[in-house]
C-alpha cells in the first residue's frame, strides 16, 4: 500500500509541473493532501465554470478587492498545476454585488441560470448571503461563503457552506484568553450600532464578558462611516477600564486605535475580525502595541501553507494579504478539491464531495466542515507587537 | 478632566465640519443649488494630495496645495459639464441636484478604480500625532492646524466676498444673474470661479481630514456629506459664517449627547434638530431671508 | 425572454424593476404636485418592516402584509406632512431627508428602547440585524398587477377634479388658493398617497430580498428613488416607470464592463440628465436635444432663488 502511494506520488511528480516538485523537498503545498487522497479526475474535461460574488464596488468594496485577488491567485495556481486533470481548468467568473442585496440576487441568478456554474464563492456580506444564497439553494448549487460571519447562514439549506468562522466562535476565545492573560476585571465596550456584523460581535463580547465576571464600566456606540470617536473614547477612558473591547469594521480600526492613544489611553484594546489586517498595524505604528485581536487567521503564522500564501499573494498584488484574502484563497481551493474528489461537474455530486472532504491543511490551519457545513479550524488570539501579530498564548486552541 | 476634554473634542469636530461645509455653502450662496458632488470632490482632493506624497514624495504642505488645485479643477469641470448645460436650458433646480448626484456617482466610481478601494493613510509620522505636552487635556498639532485652517479660510472667504471686486461680482450674480449679466458681469466666468474656489476648499478639507483621521477610502465623503448638509442648513443655506457656526453647533450637539446622554441617540438628536430648524426657522440660525447669500 | 436574460435581465432583476417603478410613481405623485420630497425611502422602510413583521412574525398572508404596510405608511404620513409640506423646494427636500434619517435611526433603536421599558429583551425590528429569512412571497404577477393598479389609479386621479387641483398647486400655490383650492388639503392627501405607494413597494421588496435592515433605506435609497422620476421625466406617469426600469437594469446590463461598470453607469446617468433635461419620456426634450447646436441662449433663464 505504502509503495503504491509512493509510486503514485512519484508518477504525479513526473507528470505534473514544478510546483509539486518544489513541494517534495520542502513543506506541503496547498492541495497536496487532496492530490494524495483523490486521484486526478478522469471524467471531467475542459474549463469548469465557477462563480464568485464579491463587493467590488460600493460601501463595502474594501473587502471585495482583496477577496477577488486571493481567489484569482488560487485559481491561477490550480490551473497552472493542472489540479483538476490535464488540460482542465477552472473558469472563474467574478460578479460584483456593489454591496447591495438586490445586485447580489441578480448576480447569483446570472451565475446559476445563465453561466451554469457548478459552485459559487461568496457573497461578501452576510446580508447579501441571506438574500442571494436561497437562489443557489433552490437551484441545487453549492454556495461557499468566505466572509459570512452572521448566525444562521448555513441554516438556509444543505447547499450553503462557509469557511469563515462565525463571530460566535472566535470572540469567546478572544475574551477568555485576554481575560486570563491580562487579568481584566473591568471593560469598556465600543461598537457600531447600525451594522449587523459589528452588532453581533458586540453581543457576543457582552455576554462573554459578563459570563467571565468582568464588570462593564461603559458602553458606547458609533455609526458606520464615522471617523471621529473622541467623544465616545473620552467617556470610556474616564471610567477607567482595564481594557477596551471594540467591535468595528476595518475602516474604523485605525482611527479608533490612534484616537484612544492620543487621549492618553495605554491599556489593551481588544478587537474582532475587522482589526485583523496588516494595514491596521502598518497604519497605526507604535499605537497598535497592546492591540489584541481574535481571528480566524494569523498573518505571521509559521504554518508553511500560510507563509507560502502570504508570499504568493504579496508577489501577485504588491500588498500583504488580510484575513479576508486568506479565507477567500482557502475557499477557492476547497471548491477545487471538492470538484477533484467528486470527479464530476454535477452540482449535487460536488456538494456531497465538499461536505465529505477529508481534513486538509490550509493557510487557516487544519480545516474541515462540521455537519452543519460550518468551518472547524483553529482560531487564535493575537497581540500586536512592533508591527506584527504574535500569538497571545503560545498554544493554539481549536474552535468550531 | 472629562468635561474639559469633551469641550476640546467638540471644538475639534466642529472645525472639521466647518471646513467641509465652507465650499458647500459657497456654491449654494452663489448658485442656489445643492452640489451633492461636493463630497466626491472632497475625496478626490484628499487622494490627489495622498498620491503627491506617496508617488512623488512631496512634502505635506505642497501636496495639500496640489490637492486643493486638483480638487478645484475637478470642481470647475463639474460646473462646466454637469451644471452649466442645465442652467442654460433653464432646467429646474431639482435637475441640477440630480445631475450633481450623477456626477458624484461617477467621481466615486472613478476614484475606486484610480486609487483602489483599500483604506489608506498618509505615511506614518508625516504629521506628529502625539498630543501637545503640558496641557490639561489632549490635543494634537493636526487638530490645531485644522481649527486654524477652518477659521482662517472662513475669514479669507468672507473678505474675498465682501471686500474684493470679484466678491462683489459674485454677490451680484447671486442676487440676480440676469441683472448682473446686463451690468456686464461675465456670469459664466463667475460660476466657474465659484466652483473652483469651492473645490479648492473641499480639497483642503479632504487633505486635512485624511491627515487628521488616517483613514481614507473612496467612500470617505459619503459619511460626512449628510452631516455637512445639516451644518449648512443650521447656519442658513449659503451663509458662509453660518456654515462655520453650524459646524460647531452640530459638533457640540453630537459630543454632548454622547457625553451626557447615550451615544445611540446622537444621530437621532442631530436629525431631529435639522427637522425642527427647518420647520421653525428655515432661513437658519443667523440667516436673513433677503440677505445676499454670501 | 431569452434575449432579456442574455443581456442580464433575469426574473429577479425584472421584479426589482417593477418594485422600483412603484417607487418612481410614488415620487412622481409628489413631484407633479410641486413637492420636492425625499421622504419615500423612509415610507418604504415603514412598509417593509410592517409587512415583514406581519408575514414573518405573525405568519399572515402577503396581502395582509401589503395592506398593513400601506396603512402604516399612510398613517405616519399624516403627522409628518402637516408641518413639513409648508416648506418649499430645497427646504422641503432637506427636511424630508431628515425625516428619512429619523425613521432609519428609530428602526435601529426601537428594540433597545422597548426592551428597557419592558425590562426584558424585545425583538421587533431586529435593530441593525434587521429581519432575516422573510419568506419570498412576492411573485412577478403580483408586482405587475400592483403596478397596473397604481398606473390606473394615478391616471384616474390626474383626470379628476382633484388632479386638476394638483396641477394648479404645482403651477402656482397662491393662485391655486385664490381659485378656492384647499392647498394644504391637496398637498397632504397627495403626500399620503405617495407614502402608501412607497410603503407598498417596501413590502414587496422585503419579500424579494428576504432580509431587511434599517441601513437599506438610508439617504442613498432616497436619492435613487428620486432619480427614477427625474431621469424618466415627469410629463407622464410612464416617465418614472421607464426611469426606474432603466436605472435598475443598467447595472445588470453593464455587468460585462466589469470594473468599469460604476464609472459607465454614472456617466450614462449624467449624460441623460444633461442632454435630456425633461427626462427620457419627454418628446419636447428629445426635439430640443436634436436642435441643440443653434446659438446659445445666454444666461437668461438662470434660476437663483
Amino acid at each position: 500500500m505504502l509503495r503504491k502511494t509512493a509510486a503514485l506520488l512519484g508518477l504525479s511528480a513526473l507528470l505534473i509541473t514544478p510546483t509539486l516538485a518544489f513541494a517534495q523537498d520542502d513543506a506541503p503545498t496547498m492541495g497536496s493532501d487532496i492530490a494524495e487522497a483523490c486521484p486526478a479526475p478522469a471524467n471531467i474535461s475542459g474549463a469548469i465554470p465557477v462563480g464568485a460574488i464579491f463587493t467590488i464596488s460600493g460601501a463595502a468594496s474594501v473587502y471585495g478587492g482583496s477577496q477577488q485577488a486571493a481567489v484569482q491567485l488560487a485559481v491561477d495556481q490550480i490551473n497552472d498545476w493542472g489540479f483538476l486533470g490535464d488540460g482542465n481548468s477552472i473558469n472563474i467568473l467574478f460578479e460584483d454585488s456593489a454591496s447591495e442585496n438586490e445586485q447580489a440576487i441578480a448576480a447569483m441568478t446570472k451565475l446559476v441560470d445563465e453561466d451554469q456554474v457548478v459552485a459559487v464563492i461568496g457573497p461578501t456580506l452576510s446580508r447579501e448571503a441571506f438574500s442571494a444564497d436561497p437562489v443557489a439553494q433552490d437551484a441545487g448549487v453549492v454556495v461557499l461563503g468566505v466572509s459570512n460571519t452572521a448566525n444562521g447562514i448555513t441554516d438556509m439549506g444543505d447547499f450553503v457552506f462557509r469557511n469563515s468562522l462565525p463571530e460566535a466562535s472566535v470572540i469567546p476565545g478572544t475574551v477568555a484568553d485576554s481575560v486570563s492573560e491580562l487579568g481584566i476585571t473591568s471593560a469598556g465596550l465600543l461598537y457600531g450600532n447600525d451594522d449587523d456584523f459589528t452588532v453581533s460581535g458586540y453581543e457576543v463580547m457582552l455576554s462573554e464578558l459578563s459570563d467571565a465576571g468582568v464588570s462593564i464600566v461603559g458602553e458606547e456606540t458609533f455609526a458606520a462611516g464615522d471617523t471621529d470617536f473622541n467623544a465616545q473614547l473620552t467617556n470610556l477612558i474616564g471610567a477607567n477600564p482595564d481594557a477596551i473591547f471594540v467591535s468595528a469594521l476595518a475602516a474604523e480600526a485605525t482611527p479608533i486605535i490612534q484616537q484612544a492613544r492620543s487621549l492618553g489611553y495605554t491599556g489593551p484594546i481588544v478587537g474582532g475580525n475587522g482589526f485583523n489586517s496588516p494595514a491596521v498595524l502598518s497604519q497605526t505604528g507604535e499605537d497598535s502595541n497592546g492591540l489584541i485581536v481574535g481571528a480566524a487567521w494569523n498573518g505571521s503564522s509559521t504554518n508553511p501553507l500560510s507563509t507560502a500564501f502570504v508570499e504568493a499573494f504579496s508577489e501577485a498584488t504588491g500588498n500583504p494579504p488580510d484575513q479576508f484574502a486568506a479565507q477567500a484563497y482557502t475557499g477557492a481551493w476547497l471548491i477545487a478539491s471538492a470538484i477533484r474528489c467528486a470527479d464530476s461537474t454535477d452540482r449535487a455530486a460536488i456538494r456531497d464531495s465538499l461536505a465529505s472532504l477529508p481534513e486538509i491543511e490550509t493557510p487557516l490551519g487544519l480545516f474541515t466542515f462540521d455537519e452543519d457545513r460550518n468551518p472547524v479550524h483553529p482560531s487564535i488570539t493575537q497581540v500586536a507587537q512592533d508591527g506584527v501579530f504574535l500569538p497571545l498564548i503560545s498554544e493554539e486552541e481549536p474552535a468550531s | 478632566m472629562n468635561l474639559t476634554q469633551q469641550i476640546v473634542n467638540a471644538i475639534w469636530l466642529g472645525s472639521v465640519y466647518s471646513l467641509f461645509a465652507l465650499g458647500y455653502a459657497l456654491v449654494f450662496s452663489v448658485l442656489g443649488v445643492l452640489n451633492l458632488a461636493h463630497s466626491a470632490v472632497f475625496t478626490w482632493g484628499a487622494f490627489i494630495a495622498l498620491t503627491a506624497v506617496l508617488s512623488f514624495s512631496m512634502p505635506i504642505p505642497i501636496a495639500a496645495l496640489i490637492g486643493m488645485l486638483g480638487a478645484g479643477i475637478i470642481s470647475f469641470l463639474l460646473e462646466k459639464i454637469a451644471f452649466q448645460p442645465l442652467r442654460k436650458r433653464g432646467a429646474p433646480r431639482i435637475s441640477q441636484l440630480i445631475s450633481s448626484i450623477g456626477a458624484a456617482i461617477f467621481l466615486v466610481a472613478l476614484a475606486e478604480r484610480v486609487f483602489t478601494t483599500s483604506v489608506q493613510r498618509f505615511p506614518l509620522g508625516s504629521i506628529p500625532d502625539d498630543p501637545i505636552p503640558g496641557l490639561p487635556f489632549s490635543v494634537t498639532p493636526i487638530q490645531v492646524i485644522v481649527l486654524v485652517a477652518a477659521i482662517g479660510l472662513m475669514l479669507l472667504l468672507q473678505a474675498l466676498i465682501q471686500r474684493t471686486k470679484l466678491g462683489m461680482r459674485m454677490r451680484a450674480v447671486a442676487y440676480n444673474a440676469r441683472t448682473a449679466s446686463l451690468l456686464g458681469v461675465n456670469v459664466s466666468r463667475i460660476y466657474g470661479i465659484t466652483f473652483f474656489l469651492a473645490g479648492a476648499l473641499a480639497g483642503a478639507a479632504g487633505t486635512l481630514f485624511g491627515l487628521a483621521y488616517n483613514s481614507m477610502d473612496p467612500s470617505m465623503g459619503e459619511a460626512i456629506a449628510l452631516k455637512g448638509l445639516t451644518v449648512i442648513v443650521l447656519g442658513g443655506l449659503g451663509n458662509i459664517k453660518g456654515a462655520v457656526l453650524g459646524g460647531f453647533i452640530v459638533a457640540a450637539i453630537e459630543v454632548f449627547s454622547i457625553a451626557f446622554l447615550r451615544s445611540n441617540f446622537r444621530d437621532a438628536i442631530v436629525y431631529l434638530l435639522l427637522f425642527l430648524i427647518l420647520l421653525v426657522r428655515p432661513q437658519g440660525l443667523i440667516g436673513q431671508k433677503e440677505e445676499v447669500r454670501a | 425572454m431569452d434575449f432579456f436574460r442574455s443581456i442580464g435581465i433575469s426574473e429577479p432583476v425584472f421584479q426589482f424593476m417593477l418594485v422600483n417603478a412603484l417607487l418612481g410613481l410614488s415620487v412622481y405623485l409628489t413631484l407633479i404636485t410641486g413637492m420636492f420630497s425625499l421622504a419615500n425611502a423612509g415610507f418604504m422602510a415603514i412598509g417593509a418592516f410592517t409587512g415583514a413583521i406581519l408575514t414573518q412574525t405573525f405568519g399572515l398572508p402577503l396581502i395582509v402584509g401589503l395592506i398593513g404596510g400601506m396603512i402604516a405608511g399612510g398613517l405616519v404620513a399624516i403627522p409628518v406632512g402637516l408641518p413639513v409640506l409648508r416648506l418649499r423646494d430645497i427646504y422641503l427636500a432637506i427636511a424630508t431627508i431628515g425625516f428619512g434619517e429619523i425613521v432609519r435611526i428609530a428602526l435601529l433603536n426601537v428594540d433597545q428602547v422597548a426592551s428597557s421599558i419592558v425590562g426584558e429583551r424585545v425583538v421587533i425590528t431586529g435593530g441593525a440585524l434587521g429581519i432575516k429569512q422573510i419568506p419570498k412571497m412576492a411573485e412577478t404577477w403580483h408586482l405587475l398587477l400592483l403596478l397596473a393598479l397604481a398606473v390606473y389609479f394615478i391616471w384616474r386621479l390626474q383626470k379628476s377634479r382633484f388632479g386638476r387641483a394638483m396641477a394648479a398647486v404645482r403651477q402656482d400655490e397662491r393662485a391655486a388658493a385664490n381659485m378656492g383650492i384647499n392647498v394644504v388639503y391637496v398637498k397632504n392627501i397627495v403626500f399620503i398617497f405617495s407614502a402608501m405607494l412607497a410603503a407598498a413597494a417596501g413590502v414587496m421588496s422585503a419579500h424579494l430580498t428576504r432580509i431587511i435592515s434599517p441601513t437599506d433605506f438610508g439617504f442613498n435609497q432616497a436619492v435613487d428613488i428620486l432619480a427614477f422620476a427625474v431621469l424618466g421625466g415627469t410629463s407622464t406617469a410612464f416617465g418614472p416607470i421607464v426611469g426606474a426600469f432603466l436605472l435598475t437594469a443598467l447595472p445588470e446590463v453593464l455587468r460585462f464592463t466589469n470594473e468599469y461598470r460604476g464609472i459607465i453607469n454614472g456617466a450614462i446617468l449624467l449624460l441623460v440628465i444633461i442632454y435630456l433635461p425633461g427626462g427620457l419620456v419627454n418628446p419636447e426634450g428629445w426635439r430640443r436635444t436634436w436642435r441643440r447646436f443653434r446659438p446659445a441662449q445666454g444666461e437668461a433663464s438662470v434660476n437663483v432663488g
